[in-house]
This record gives structure tokens, sequence and C-alpha cells, in this order.
């Protein structure tokens, strides 16, 4: 156990070195100059200014060395400096996280509060419309475009219906509360400003409905497929037999293991949704990492997009390494291979 | 972007009530039905473009910018004053283009990266494996989105980017298929008699691990279209004035009152990714041999 | 205030199913809706889409944005009031003066004006302020190369000496730049003013969350990405702010602007569409302010025949800008917001009118277009790349205008190949002289005649590979220096012709601000100054 633990870790510990470098030699191939567009006309036009400018972010070095002053920052936890934000990309991610994590959060919580329940009715009673329509959904939400979905959602129930809040976290006059946490949800409840919890929520609803819709499919779909696996376990055909009221062998015997998988698929679900957030936050102008990646994608801020992946990149390691660990511990067999 | 591939993949045994036959067909696979259908439509349509469409989906008229269904232009006009239903059908073509041909060659790549890893075992395995996880953990719209920005705008361009994402989850469903096939007797017979393991490989293995593969590249169509039209909406995909649905609807998105614009190439995206994933839905259902046992 | 409820759940409920009971206490924690709805009327939220914003440091300040925000906080030594663009106004300097050599300005200062610290302004800041833009060597510090020195005479007196004593300072010190800050507080913290600040200045990241300045108003807080918070200044030496606070609410798309406009979320929409600027007319609660701004989107080609044969030749030039649909553009495309300039001045200021457009500008002219294509020797037309940026402009986006001009162009068989890119690739191409073509705009840091035309025979030049004529650079010179202003009108006019013969930048419009404003505001100040809004001078009705 201890070895293949060990094993793990430092394939994940490599890994993510490697991500490193794929990260850094894509973006170091980029045929854009930033200097100029970061100077302003005129400046550029100074050669010794470009040429302060270049040494100052290590422009003018040759590229391994680029690479490894990269890394050792990066030990450091100093992902550079975002050029369009001029100011430290760890600095940018503290500050957009937050919105995300809120978000992507509740958006996760929907999808399992709702897929769950569908998931197991729909294996429970299979082949009924119920097991149906819960297909046709979780198909309907995989095929959607998030952000077309975003735009109709936005258009009909805060332009048309006018019953929702419009972009953003909160309403344009709106203060937010004192910062603890970042999330909007517990900082307003910590500072007692109901109002603003208020408003929070009701702001939160239509992203987090647009975020969820591919995530729910997901959920119940692996939900229905691994509650029917389970259900015609020997196992659970002997609890049948024994006598026991179906309800009790759903909800005692079969519902633990089924949600094994949903557990584990879960973890990869999060972070599946973290990056669903390029389009939902751009739409609704969420000011979280989506809106970030996008917005320097678009002004093609290295250090920015260097920052970005790779953290998407080590949620994933993370969360993989994880999921491996868990299934050590669930299944013993995995551990022989 | 879901990844609504690997854990969909089985069926079960459990059945609690039974049905007859016809209804059960059409309950299983009246939606494979459905998606097939849609598919033809849409190929259809983007094969016959020319003759369907009303005007050339480039005509620019600024007289007649932002105009709303009517006979003359059945899905209204748009900033440029271009005919939207001509661009809509030509934009299948762009569409279906990408996704297809970014999933195929994926799917090929990665196939034979997993089968030959597989196969090979050991040293090459290890490392190749290594390299697919080490793809896998970038998120595909986030790494593409890098990738296409660093190389220029263009649909090649966005293509290549996509396809860089794309192969990794085949080289992982290929090399599990592959390790279950080659414990089975069949291949060790052929083995015995002598076959080279490109052989064994190609014309053994490959056709027995087909059908997993032809799901997930069905429902990987879908999600590759939705992909492409998300990287053109963010302006990260087609130059104009390429006839695109994501394009088209970033173009719109901001005219709340025109919405002509940006629905019906939404609805287009729609129908098209869920023909696909109805479709692999169905096949998947129809291939696994649980679900066909009863 | 007017909170959506899209949970049929009241604050009351919430808190009673969170346990927090007690009248007296959420009346003492909470404001009482009426006091909301009084803390609105007292706001003005401006709907705006900042996200070029990246700094609120006067020195640092190079983009579209921060300038409002800048200029609602600070003051410069003289301004420009809305419409009129020629003759200064008087700000933290009352008086302004050739010094006794006549080789700079003086300046006399308004007395007893405190900064928002506290602090009681005097020249020793002017000089802190001004040497600190230039030292720091950002964009602003290049249009003070003409200056030698800023010296302080005594408490209320201040010299600017100059290089060339005949080149424009004033209208550029009337850049929001050139604000005057608290030298006290900014050395306090982290500022430099020597000619180290390149790299010992770290106020930056202070200046970004508040201000120290003289002006109507003072940043209270600036959340990236989602708004800027500013509070009024009671002790503006122009009188009280009429507003309490004013919130710069960012919108990332011009669809949720108008809706917020709408429902009164915001007071008014800065990026409102064409489209959406028609829908407004008629509406009982909003209306529409319109300015002439002095920015515009132009066309550059370059002479290299290396990137372009024809480009390169004169006539080829000349029948791309005859065969432009000006006026479907102007007329549709930005639904007539815009006025069209001769060439690189704006109309509205010296020696560029519209009318002079009509009589010595581009026209479109097919016909003539086609003869010149005859004559460049490309009877069939020709192809050519032009480059542009992926954002929006002016109600409308490059990609779209892009698109007309394809469309456009394609009539005399000139094949247009379009190149969208982030703006950063675009700079890179454009600044290093490295493209066939682009498709840009341009906006004033300063409004002063000869940095426009001075542009176009330098720095503008050199990226197009163009080598302007003797006489021609002569000529801008002259008109840089010529202080009878009929004089400098005529050489400015006869500038212009020259531009339109060499046709290598070819100005597709000049945008009209619309802005959506709800009639809750009595006086909405736009300025083409370069900061959109006099944010001091909004007044409710």
């Amino acid at each position: 156990m201890l070895r293949y633990l060990t094993s793990r870790i430092v394939a994940t510990f490599v890994m993510a070195l490697l991500a490193t470098l794929i990260v850094f030699l894509i973006v170091s191939l980029v045929p854009g100059d930033p200097v100029l567009s970061q100077l302003g006309d005129m400046a550029a036009s100074n050669p010794e200014i470009v040429k302060a400018y270049r040494a100052k972010w290590g422009l003018d070095l040759p590229l391994y060395e680029q690479y490894w002053i990269f890394l050792t920052r990066l030990l450091n936890g100093d992902l550079g400096i975002s050029i369009t934000s001029q100011r430290p990309v760890m600095a940018d991610i503290a500050q957009y996280a937050p919105a995300t994590i809120e978000l992507g959060t509740i958006a996760f919580i929907l999808s399992v509060v709702i897929g769950v329940p569908f998931g197991i009715a729909a294996a429970v009673a299979r082949d009924s419309w119920i097991d149906h329509s819960a297909r046709f959904i979780s198909l309907i939400g995989v095929s959607s475009p998030v952000f077309w979905l975003a735009f109709i959602m936005l258009t009909v129930f805060y332009g048309w219906l006018q019953i929702a809040p419009g972009p953003g976290r909160l309403d344009p006059i709106d203060l937010p509360p004192p910062r603890v946490t970042g999330a909007f949800l517990i900082d307003s409840a910590l500072a007692s400003r109901w109002d603003l919890l208020h408003t929070a929520v009701a702001h939160l609803v239509l992203p987090s409905i647009v975020l969820c819709a591919a995530t729910l499919g997901l959920i119940t779909r692996t939900t229905r497929a691994s509650m029917l696996d389970t259900l015609g376990q020997d196992y659970v055909r002997v609890a049948r037999a024994k006598g026991l009221r179906e309800r009790a062998v759903i909800v005692a015997h079969a519902l633990p293991n089924a949600l094994i998988p949903v557990v584990t698929l879960g973890g990869l679900a999060y972070a599946n949704l973290l990056t669903g957030t390029v389009m939902t936050e751009t739409i609704f102008s969420w000011p979280g990492l989506g809106l970030y990646t996008f917005r320097s994608a678009l002004a093609l801020d290295i250090p920015a997009i260097m920052g970005m992946t790779l953290v998407f990149a080590f949620v994933y390691l993370l969360i993989n390494l994880l999921v491996d660990l868990s299934y050590a511990v669930l299944d013993p067999r995995v551990l022989k291979r | 972007m879901s990844e609504a591939s690997a854990p969909i993949l089985d069926a079960t045994p459990f059945e609690p009530r039974a049905r007859t036959s016809g209804q059960r067909w059409r309950r299983r696979y009246g939606l494979a039905v459905i998606g097939a259908a849609i598919i033809v439509i849409w190929i259809v349509v983007a094969l016959a473009a020319p003759l369907l469409a009303h005007y050339p989906p480039h005509a620019v008229d600024v007289t007649v910018r932002l105009l709303p269904p009517s006979a003359a232009h059945w899905l209204g006009t748009d900033p440029l004053g271009r005919d939207v239903y001509s661009r809509l059908l030509f934009g299948a073509r762009v569409s279906l283009f990408a996704g297809i041909t970014v999933v195929v060659l994926g799917a090929i790549f990665g196939t034979l990266l997993g089968g030959i890893a597989a196969y090979a075992g050991g040293r090459i395995e290890e490392g190749l494996m290594r390299f697919t996880d080490l793809m896998l953990c970038f998120p595909p719209i986030i790494l593409a989105m890098a990738i296409a920005a660093a190389m220029g705008i263009g649909t090649i361009n966005t293509m290549i980017a996509m396809l860089i994402v794309w192969w990794p989850k085949f080289a992982r469903l290929a090399r599990s298929l592959v390790l279950v096939q080659r414990s089975q007797e069949y291949v060790e017979a052929a083995h015995l008699i002598g076959y080279g393991p490109s052989r064994v490989l190609l014309k053994h293995i490959l056709p027995n691990s087909i059908g997993p593969l032809i799901v997930l590249v069905t429902l990987d169509v879908g999600h590759a279209i939705i992909v492409f039209s998300g990287l053109s909406f963010l302006g990260l995909g087609v130059v104009p004035p390429t006839p695109e649905w994501g394009a088209m609807v970033s173009e719109n998105r901001e005219l709340v009152e025109q919405w002509w614009g940006a629905t019906f190439p939404g609805l287009a995206i729609l129908t098209v990714v869920m023909g696909f994933n109805f479709l692999g839905d169905g096949i998947r259902d129809w291939l696994d041999p649980r679900a066909r046992r009863r | 205030m007017n909170h959506v409820r899209i949970l049929p759940v009241t604050r009351r409920d919430v808190m009673r199913l969170l346990g927090i009971g007690g009248g007296a206490a959420i009346g003492a924690s909470l404001p009482g809706f009426e006091a909301l709805a009084q803390s609105r009327k007292e706001t003005l939220v401006i709907g705006m889409d900042i996200r070029d914003t990246n700094n609120l440091d006067p020195a640092r300040d190079l983009h579209y944005t921060p300038p409002m925000t800048i200029h609602a906080c600070y003051d410069t030594l003289l301004t420009m009031t809305p419409g009129d663009y020629i003759n200064l106004k008087p700000a933290l300097a009352t008086k302004w003066a050739r010094t006794p050599d006549g080789k700079g300005w003086r300046f006399t200062l308004r007395d007893n004006v405190k900064f928002v610290t506290g602090n009681t302004m005097t020249a020793q800041d002017v000089k802190y302020s001004l040497d600190r833009v230039n030292y720091i060597g950002y964009q602003a510090s290049q249009y003070l190369t003409n200056v030698t020195e800023v010296k302080v005479i005594d408490d209320k007196t201040i010299d600017v000496m100059l290089k060339n004593p005949a080149e424009p300072i004033l209208t550029i010190l009337a850049a929001p730049s050139f604000s005057i800050t608290d030298s006290k507080l900014v050395a306090a913290n982290g500022g430099d003013a020597t000619t180290d600040s390149k790299t010992k200045d770290k106020a930056t990241e202070w200046l970004n969350q508040t201000s120290v300045g003289t002006g109507p108003y003072k940043l209270a807080e600036w959340q990236r990405g989602s708004q800027i918070q500013l509070v009024a200044n009671p002790s503006y030496w122009g009188g009280k702010p009429p507003y309490q606070r004013v919130v710069v609410r960012h919108f990332e798309d011009a669809a949720a602007q108008l809706l917020s406009l709408r429902r009164g979320d915001i007071d008014c929409a800065f990026n409102l569409l064409p489209e959406q600027i028609a829908t407004l007319k008629g509406e009982k609660d909003i209306g529409v302010e319109g300015h002439a701004s002095l920015d515009f989107i132009y066309i550059a080609l370059s002479h290299n025949p290396e990137f372009n044969k024809a480009l390169a030749v004169k006539e080829a030039r000349q029948a791309i800008a005859h065969a432009i649909d000006y006026d479907g553009i102007i007329k549709n495309l930005i639904g007539g917001a815009g006025t069209r300039p001769v060439s690189f001045i704006p109309t509205g200021l010296l020696g560029s009118t519209e009318k002079l457009t009509q009589e010595i500008g581009f026209r479109e002219d097919i016909p003539r277009a086609k003869q010149l294509l005859q004559k460049a020797g490309f009877p069939d037309g020709f192809e050519f790349e032009i480059i542009y940026g992926n954002g929006a402009i002016a109600g409308t986006t490059y990609h779209v205008l892009g698109q007309k001009l394809q469309s456009d162009l394609a009539r005399v068989g000139i094949k247009l190949k379009l190149g969208p890119m982030p703006q950063v690739n675009l700079r890179t191409l454009y600044n290093g002289g490295k493209m066939s073509a682009t498709l840009v705009y341009w906006n004033p840091p300063a409004v002063e005649n000869a940095l426009w035309s001075w542009a176009t025979v330098q720095r503008v030049a050199k990226r197009l590979h163009w080598t302007p004529p003797a006489d021609l650079v002569k000529l801008v010179d002259a008109a840089a220096v010529e202080t009878d202003q009929k004089k400098a009108e005529q050489l400015y006019i006869e500038y212009q012709k020259q531009m339109v013969d060499v046709a290598n930048l070819i100005v597709l419009f000049q945008p009209i601000y619309q802005v959506g404003v709800r009639r809750s505001i009595k006086d909405f100040p736009l300025t083409a100054a370069g900061w959109q809004l006099d944010v001091g001078g909004v007044k409710p009705s």
C-alpha cells in the first residue's frame, strides 16, 4: 500500500513538472511580442525603454534559462506578473478564485442534489417514463452549447420576464461584503448583511443552472448505470430474497455501493465544471477565473495564460491522484497491478 | 465541457419489468433512430447548401441589416445584412467538417498509440501512457484556447489545437480494450499460429474492440462540435466571414431585441449535437452485451 | 433599491430561518429600505465596459477608460470644457504666461486648494507630479520630451521650461495623465519622482485603491473586473459634489448594459449598440446623450513592396479609398453616430470640418476606383491582407467593419483577406511595421493638432515604410509652431490635402458617443478631451 502510495505521488509530481514544461513550450512559441502592446505606442518606439522592459521580465534570455527562472519562481508560488493587470498572477488568481469556486460549488451541489435522486429513480423504475425522461434530459443537457444556453437564459429571464437579476455577483449599487473568504454567500452572512446574501443568492441562480446543465446529465447517467449494476449483484438479490422491502433493499444495500463510482466521478466532474466556467462567466460578467482566463487568452497575456493552464492542470492531477488513491482503498485489487 | 463517456459504457442485467419486444425496441432505439435522422438531415443540408440557400452566405448589404424573419429572409438578417438562413446552411458544412475531422483523426491517432502501448507493454507502454495522462491533465478547452491563441486564429489552426487535446482519451480507451482482448484465447491462438504482432493487432484485436470506440467517436463528434463552436464564439475559431454557428451566436449575442441572429445558430448546434448524442447512446445500448442478453 | 426577488423569501424570512431574532437588533444592523432608496438617489451608477482598466495611477495611465476615473479624482493645471478643444480653461492654475526669458511657461496656482487628504496643494506637488510622470517612462512621459525642467519659483508659482519653446505644451498638460497628486502621501507610499523612478516607484498598487487628488471625488475601492467605487470629496474647491457616491460598474456586454439601464440599476450606459440606441428613442425615462469624439477608426496601408506589391503603388491605394462605402458604414453600421474627417485631424479641431471632408476628402466612386486600378497596373484588382484586433469599437466591431470592407472592395475586384488577432499581436505587427494593412483606432492622449500631424510624418510613417516628402514634414512643423490661428488653419488644410493624395491613411469615421442616460440625471457633460465624461459635472434633476 505504502509503495503504491509513494509511487503515485511521485508520478503525480513528475507529471506536474512535465506539465509546466509543456505549458512553457506552448507559450514560448507565441508570435506576439507583449512588450509593444503594454508600453503603448510611443514608449515602444524608444529602444531603450523596450530593452529595459524585456530585461525586467527576462524576455531577453535564452529559452532554457527563461524556463529555469519560471520554474524556480513557481516553486516560490510566483507565477509571474500578468501583463494586462500588471500585478502578480497569483494575486489575480487569489482574487478571482472565490467567485469561481462559489459558482462552481453551487452548480455542483445543484447537479448532485438533482442528478443522484433522478438517477436512482431512473434505475429503480427502469424503462418507465422517469427513466426515459432522465435519459432525454441528460442528453439535452450534454448537447446544449453553454454559451448559447447562457445567452438564452439571460435574455428570457432577465430581459423579457424580468424575474432574474442581471449579470454580475451583486446589483450594481451594492458594495460587496467585507472580504473574508471572497465567497459572497459566506462573507455577507458573516457580516450579517442579509440583504446582500439575498442578492448574492439571486445572482447565482441563472449562472449555476447554466453551468450544471452538462454535469447534471453526467451525474444522472452515472448514478443510473451504477445503481443498475448494483441492483443486479448477488448480495442485493439475496437481500431481496430474504424478503426485505424493496425500499430497504435500495436504501440500505444497493445505494451505498452504487454511489462509490459517483463519488469518484464527482471529483472529475467538479474539475470539469470549473473549466466550463470560461463560457458561463464570460456571458454573466462573473468576475472569476473563467472570465480571467478568457480575457488573458484574448489579450495574449502570457504569464496569466501560463498560470491558469497550470492551475487547472494541477487541480486535475490532484483530483486524479485522489481518485486513484480512493480506488486503492475501495478496491484492493488495484494494488496488485 | 463534460466527459460524458466512460462511465456510461455499461448497462446492466437487472430488469424489474418485462415488456413486449416491439415496445422496448422503440423505447430503447427510438432516440437512436431520431438521432441518425437528424444527422442525415444535417449532412444533406450541408452538402446541398448552395441549392437550398437563398443568398450567397457572404452577401453583405448594410441597408437591410437586422431585419426580422420574413418571407424574403426566413430567419432574418444579421448586422451586415446577410441572410441568417443561408449562413446557417453553409455553417453546417464548417461545423460538421470540423467536428468529424477532429474526432476521426484524434481517434485514429489515439487508438494506434493506445493499441501499440498495450500491445508492446513494458517501458514503451509506460512512456506512452504517461504522456497520454499528461495531456489528459489539461482541460481541453483551456489548452485549446492557449494553443489557438498562440497559433493564430483560423479554422485549420483551431482544429489542430483541438486535435492536440483530443487524442488522449482514445489512447486510454484503446489501451484498456486491447488489454482485455490480448488475454483472450483467440489472440493467443493467433500468436501460436505465428501471426506477427501488427497483424494480430489490426486484424484480430481492433475489430473486436471497435464497438466502444465507435460509441465514443459518435458521442464525441457532438462534443467536438460544441468545443469548436465555443472557441469560435470566443473569437479563437474561424476567420470571418466564414459562416460558423458559434461565431454567428457571438456576432449577434448582444442584440437582445434582434433575437433571431443568435437563437437560430444556437438551435442548429443543439440539434446536431443532440443527433450525435442520441445515436451514440443508442449504439452503446445495442453493442452492450449485457444489455443485449435480455 | 431595485432588488430582484427571485425567491419567495424576504430578508426577514432568511433571518428567522437562521435564528437571528430581535427586530431592534435588525433595525440597528441594517439600514432600512427607505434609507437604501435614499442612498440610491445619492449614488451615480455608470455602466461601462472597463475591462481595459489595469491601473488608476495617473502616471501610468495608457488605456481608454481609466482617464474618466482619474479625472474625477484629480485635477490638472489647465483643462478643457466639453465641446471646446481649442481654448484652454483654468483649473489648478489660474493664470499662465510665458516665462520672462520666453523659454517656457509660468503657471500661477489657485489659492487654498486642499487635497482630499487635507494637505494644501503647493508648487512642490506640481513639480513632484510632473517629474514622476516624466521619469516613470510610461506612455505619457513621451509627451514631455520637449520639457527640460519643472522649476518651483515659490509656493504658488511654477515654471515649465522647454527645449523648443514654440512647440505646444499647454494642451498636453490638460490630459489626465498630468494630474496633480499629493506629493507627501505618494512619497510616503512608495512613490518616487527622481530619475530612478522607473525602477524605484512602487506607489501604483497603493494608488489603485485610493486617490490623493484635488478632484470632486475620491477613489474608495476598485474591484478588478467588477467595479470602481468613488465617494464625494466634501472639501472640493469647486463646491460640494452632487452625489455622495459614484459607482463605475463593469459590463462585459452591451445587452446587459441596456437591460440594467432600462430597469434603473444603472443611471447611464456607455457601450450601447446603434440598434439599442434606436430602441431607446421615445422612451419616457431614458434619453440619449451624444457627443462627437476625437477618436477615429482608420485603415493604414504599408508602402513596403515586399509585403504587397500593389499597395506600394499610390494609385492602388487611392483605388481602395474610392471603393469604400463610407456612407453605408456611418449611416447603417453605426446608426449615423459618426462623422468623417478628411485625414488624420479629427473634425472639431483647427482646420478640420465635415464640410471640408465633402470638398477634399475621399469619396465613394467606383468608376474612378476602377480607373485608378487601371492606372496602377492592376486592372483586375489585387489581393491584400488587413489585420485588426478582436474587440468592439464605437457600437460595432472590427470584425463587422472588416467584413463590410471586404464586400465593398470586392466590387472593384480587390480581394481583402481578413486577419483578426489579439490586440497584442496586432500592436506587435503594426508598431513594428510588419503588416501590409491594418484597421485600428486612434484616440488622443491629449488634444493638440500637432500630436496628430506629427504622428503621421514620424512614427506612423515609419511603420508604413513611408518617407514623407521633406516639404510635408516642413509644413507640419510650421503648422505646429504657428501662433496665428487663421494661418495655422490654412497650413493644416494644406497638410490634409497632401495626405489625401498619398492615401496611406484612410479614416473611416469619427464616432459620436451615444450614451443612454436616465432622466433622473439633468446634466451629463460628455467630453472628447480624453476622459469621456466630466464626472464632477453630472447633476441629478
